[in-house]
């Protein structure tokens, strides 16, 4: 089950409670055009990795991007790509930072 | 009040700076302020960038970034400003400063500061840029010298 949608930023539509919040930076923003996209995950959750894996092939200008980012989780950056992400979770892409 | 970390919309200012790094024993003072170039880039003449952040993860990291610097380079004041948004060209990007009570120190800590913050904060700046217009070829004039 795999069901990608873009959305703005606080966005008014409800989510469903069984998706996750994936927010886009800078080069993986530009990528998808959009600043996050709703993945539906099941409800036991998914692995980071296969959520990774799953935005590399709804987008694949985002590919490159992927490979250089780092991730993050509810705030907390994730050392462990075999977390699994539930519903409900935010999920961040972090391309390399480039403030200053 | 004193505000140590700042992510806004709003201009900053390098005198505010300055009077947040004062105090009665801080004798030395760094402060780093970084403009908006006017780089060129494959798509022409940077002419604004624009900054977003992660928040409130990047403010987080920016109180981790002070309080290192107050251990170990004994920075009694921090300054670490950033805008976000879109900067046209000239526009104060970033103001970071430490004020300790001598030279060395505030000079490190403000090089840490400014480095660290462009490594370990989610920060992250797009430029827009307009391509480089064109010449018009002049028309020749008579007598005019001409290539070839």
């Amino acid at each position: 089950m795999q069901f990608l949608q873009p959305c703005g930023v606080g966005s008014a539509v409800p989510r469903s409670p069984s998706t996750v919040r994936i927010r886009l930076f800078a080069t993986a923003r530009e990528a998808v055009g959009a600043a996050s996209v709703d993945l539906a995950v099941p409800d036991e959750g998914m692995r980071a990795d296969e959520l990774v894996a799953a935005l590399g092939r709804k987008y694949p200008r985002l590919r490159p991007a992927l490979r250089t980012s780092r991730f993050v989780r509810n705030d907390r950056y994730l050392d462990d790509l075999a977390e699994r992400i539930r519903p409900g979770d935010e999920f961040a892409v972090h391309p390399p930072y480039g403030g200053g | 009040m004193s505000v140590s970390v700042l992510l806004t919309a709003r201009a900053l200012s390098v005198e505010q700076a300055m009077r947040e790094l004062s105090g009665p024993a801080l004798g030395g003072v760094a402060l780093f302020a970084g403009r908006v170039r006017p780089d060129r880039t494959r798509a022409g003449r940077v002419w604004a960038l624009f900054y977003e952040a992660h928040e409130p993860l990047a403010t987080r990291r920016l109180r981790e970034l002070e309080r290192t610097a107050r251990r170990r380079f004994g920075a009694g004041r921090v300054v670490l400003w950033h805008r976000i948004g879109r900067l046209r060209v000239g526009e104060v990007a970033v103001i970071v400063g430490a004020a300790c009570p001598h030279r060395d120190a505030a000079f490190e800590a403000a090089r840490y500061l400014i480095e660290q913050l462009k490594v370990e904060v989610p920060i992250w700046k797009t430029d827009r840029a307009r391509p480089a217009r064109r010449r018009r070829p002049r028309p020749s004039r008579p007598g005019a010298p001409s290539a070839g």
